[in-house]
């Protein structure tokens, strides 16, 4: 019924995740940080959205998972932005190298 | 090659050509514009995986909520305009980590297959979404609210505690 | 009567006790204490060895513990040997305390003297009082603990303290020897008792090679104590100590422990042919090299150790030429008329307060009654006619020409000559002449210092009785009883040996006479005779350079190597063990940046590690 085989959808999110962690862990602005982890988040719904139609048992539960996944992704990233804030106003600055008071 | 191929292929390459630039783009607003495209085109990949429910929330929080968010947190902290290199030697280091990790990943699932059973997935998405979402998965539906509510205020307050301080000093 | 003598060492052991809780006492009284108790101990050994004379014994033992079948017993045992022994012990003791009494007159830690004095006491009776080697050789390292304390009882000065220093570890060396016996005895007879190793020694238990060992390694336990070539150089140092325990233990008792253990285990040495050979020589040429160094020493307490070193030396030879009654005999008769003279220098030295004889000199008036005394010890240990040492010195040489070491007996005449000068050099250069030191307070010592001198001074002159061939042998019919079955029953040499003797003692005594009294001799004359000779004696046959250059340099050096080996390798190793775990720490510190990104990379790793494994061996379920 559908040519392109999980696979595939499985590969996209994995090359993704890729981006998206590679980007996480060595950007040095807080904000493209958590826009990578965005997208990490995004690759991992791939999954689920794939595994909700594919899998041996298909059924909506990938689908609605995916969008709790969302609902929780949006609020991680208002609560990340909000403190990203928080720290601007301290300390100046945005770049994630710079924020090592735990170990001053 | 089916039209829904074309269209798979047409849609991975756009979201990863945006993951891509958002590595390599050095000005911010950039790279979060560069985001979008991946994103819409992730709405994309839900479409043809019969999702369409989750690929408009996809368009609606993604592309809009949240990209509207980040740009607006560039906005409200000053940048160097030009995001700064990483030091070369971690670049390395982490970037064959994950490649590793690739390799390792990619061998576990390029046969993966359950084979094609004859879902129902596309009809009636939206109905059906909404009747499980109010049925069986109600009370992690409220919750999620309750979740939704507490990330506001505390979004709020964390944004604003500060100024609140300097007006004590003052 | 005899079932109490267990009681003998036991008084001066609370006599210790009682002491040392009195030691901050500033009252002199204290001294009174040791006094009465070895007094006690005194009554009870004369009696006891009265009881003795009569021909009784006792030996009473319990079971101490036991090693798998071997019980290892404890008790005391009497027989004549030892119950003589306890007299000149308990007697010498008692002398000395009451004589320590004057002497130790206003000193700091006069209680503690006493104390010290009455440890000594206990362990030198208690030793006597042994009946095993086991129970020996716990009271042999005591009485070498309470030397080694008496010797630096001036512990404030320097060569005090080197002297007690050097003596613990000299006779540490022959301890050793005395142990290593002991143990091979134990190996051999399975007991400590003497009884038992004389009885597998007469039922020919042991090849005579081992014999001959243990007999060695006992005796070099004596050497190490008794003050004998090679291990003398401790004595003359000991002299550092107060005059009082110079009499008590470097004259009369603790150096004539050796003597004793050499007595007490005779039926071992007389198994071996060889062993007394040794014993023999060593005392022998002990004898006379000691009397050589005596002729030059300028301390008037060096010359006393000297030729108390001299006078061992006597001892070990008549044991090895068999004559065990003339070694007892002399031991007995030394022991009076050194611990005498070491009094008696105390008491010369108390007036005039220095020890160098050349500061001496014309005492006689002065110090009457101590002059006399002295002269009485010097006539006997010269072996002047009808004095104690003259029947000793003569019974061990005549034993040594029976037991045909004619060498030996020549090389005693010699030293009996030699003894004859140096004695009497000291006695003219200390008491006649014209006073050569400032001796404006010089006045006679206190009555409770003299008295023992008087008693002493009596028995010098009156022990020789005891064993004559005029008047009868009591001490060797009264030495037969005992446990010790006595070589050669009469062994008087000829008719000449008593006027040899005589003539080499008169012969020391005119030559002193001549040479320091009338001074028709020069003093120099001998060292300018043989000038290279008298050079080397006069440094006492550089025994104690030899040691220095050899054992005492080598010891150093191989600590110095040691030392590099700690500094370098041993360090070395610790520091590079610490440099290790610091350079491991530094590196895991900088690891801590602080940054999330870094701890993000690192988490990355060890998922990628993981998976790796995971899909290296296939999973946890394939």
């Amino acid at each position: 019924m559908s040519s392109v085989p999980l696979a595939a959808y499985l590969l996209l999110a994995l090359i993704l995740f890729c981006i998206g962690l590679f980007g996480a862990l060595t950007k040095r602005n807080a904000v493209i940080v958590l826009i990578s982890i965005e997208l990490m988040l995004n690759a991992v719904n791939i999954n689920l959205v794939a595994f909700a139609k594919y899998s041996i048992n298909p059924g909506l539960t990938g689908q609605i998972f995916s969008l709790f996944t969302i609902t929780v992704a949006a609020a991680e990233a208002a609560v990340g932005l909000a403190i990203l804030i928080a720290l601007y106003r301290n300390r100046q600055t945005v770049n994630v190298d710079e924020m090592d008071m735990m170990k001053r | 090659m089916t039209g829904e191929m074309i269209a798979f292929f047409f849609l991975a390459l756009t979201a990863i050509a945006g993951g891509v630039l958002l590595i390599n783009l050095t000005n911010v607003v950039h790279m979060v514009v560069a985001l979008i495209f991946t994103f819409i085109a992730i709405a994309g990949i839900y479409i043809t995986l019969s999702a369409e429910f989750v690929a408009v929330v996809q368009v609606l929080i993604y592309s809009g909520a949240i990209t509207i968010i980040m740009l607006f947190g560039i906005m409200l902290t000053r940048h160097q305009e030009k995001d700064r290199r990483a030091p070369r030697l971690k670049v390395i280091l982490t970037g064959l980590a994950i490649g590793l990790f690739f390799l390792i990943m990619y061998g576990k699932i390029k046969d993966l297959d359950f084979g094609q059973q004859n879902a129902e997935l596309h009809i009636d998405n939206t109905k059906k979404i909404g009747i499980e979402l109010y049925s069986h998965y109600l009370i992690p539906f409220e919750l999620t609210s309750v979740l939704l509510l507490v990330a506001l205020i505390g979004s709020i307050i964390l944004a604003k505690r500060d100024d609140d301080e300097k007006e004590a000093k003052k | 009567m005899l079932q109490i003598s267990w009681l003998i060492p036991l008084f001066p052991l609370l006599s210790f006790i009682l002491l040392l809780i009195f030691r901050k006492s500033r009252s002199e009284g204290t001294a009174w204490i040791g006094v009465l108790l070895t007094g006690i101990s005194l009554v009870l050994s004369v009696g006891i060895w009265l009881a003795v004379w009569q021909g009784d014994e006792i030996k009473t033992e319990g079971t101490w513990f036991h090693i798998g079948e071997r019980a290892i017993t404890m008790g005391f045992e009497v027989n004549p040997l030892n119950a003589l022994m306890l007299v000149i012990v308990s007697l010498v003791s008692f002398l000395v305390h009451l004589y320590s009494k004057g002497y130790m007159h206003g000193d700091e830690r006069f209680p503690v003297f006493f104390a010290y004095l009455g440890l000594f006491s206990f362990a030198m009776l208690g030793l006597v009082l042994s009946p095993n080697l086991l129970q020996l050789y716990m009271f042999w390292e005591l009485v070498g603990l309470g030397s080694f304390l008496l010797i630096g009882f001036y512990y404030y000065k320097p060569e005090a303290k080197k002297a007690a220093k050097k003596a613990f570890i000299m006779t540490r060396i022959g301890d050793v020897g005395l142990f290593i016996g002991m143990v091979l005895l134990f190996w051999q007879v399975g007991s400590f008792e003497y009884d038992d190793i004389f009885a597998s020694v007469q039922n020919g238990e042991i090849s005579s090679g081992m014999l001959t060992l243990t007999a060695l390694c006992i005796f070099v336990g004596a050497i190490g104590k008794s003050g004998q070539l090679p291990l003398h150089t401790w004595l003359p140092d000991a002299m550092e100590g107060p005059t009082p325990v110079s009499a008590l233990i470097h004259a009369a008792t603790m150096v004539a422990a050796g003597v004793y253990l050499v007595a007490a285990m005779y039926p071992l040495f007389q198994a071996s042919e060889t062993a007394l050979t040794v014993v023999a020589v060593v005392g022998g040429v002990t004898a006379i090299f000691a009397a050589s160094i005596g002729l030059m020493q300028k301390d008037i307490k060096r010359v006393l150790a000297y030729s108390t070193v001299s006078q061992l030396g006597y001892m070990m030879l008549a044991l090895g030429a068999s004559g065990y009654v003339a070694g007892i005999f002399h031991l007995t008769t030394h022991a009076f008329f050194k611990a005498l003279l070491f009094l008696a220098a105390g008491s010369v030295i108390h007036a005039v307060h220095t020890q160098n004889i050349e500061e001496m000199g014309g005492l006689w008036k002065k110090l009457r009654l101590t002059g006399l005394l002295f002269l009485i010890g010097a006539l006997a240990i010269s072996g002047f006619p009808l004095l104690s040492g003259f029947f000793s010195k003569d019974e061990i040489l005549a034993s040594t020409y029976a037991d045909g070491r004619y060498g030996l007996f020549w090389l005693a005449v010699v030293a009996a000559f030699m003894t004859a000068f140096y004695m009497f050099r000291l006695f003219f250069l200390v008491f006649t002449g014209k006073p050569r030191g400032n001796q404006s307070k010089v006045h006679e010592s206190p009555s409770v210092m003299t008295l023992p001198m008087i008693v002493l001074g009596v028995l010098a002159v009156v022990a020789g009785y005891l064993n004559t061939t005029w008047f009868g042998t009591f001490l060797s019919d009264y030495l037969a009883k005992g446990p010790v079955e006595l070589p050669h029953g009469d062994h008087h040499g000829p008719g000449w040996i008593p006027i040899v003797a005589t003539a080499a003692s008169l012969l020391g005594i005119g030559l002193a006479y001549l040479i320091y009294q009338k001074e028709t001799l020069s003093r120099s004359w001998l060292s300018r005779m043989f000038p290279g000779l008298s050079h080397i004696i006069y440094n006492k046959w550089y025994v104690d350079e030899g040691y220095d250059a050899t054992f005492v340099k080598g010891t150093k050096g191989l600590s110095k190597l040691g030392v590099l080996f700690d500094r370098y390798v041993v360090d070395g190793l610790v520091a590079s063990v610490t440099a290790g775990v610091q350079g491991l720490a530094k590196a895991g510190s900088r690891l801590q940046n602080g940054q999330v990104q870094s701890y993000g990379t690192a988490a990355i790793f060890g998922l990628v590690i993981l998976l790796l494994i995971v899909a290296l061996t296939g999973g946890y379920f394939s």
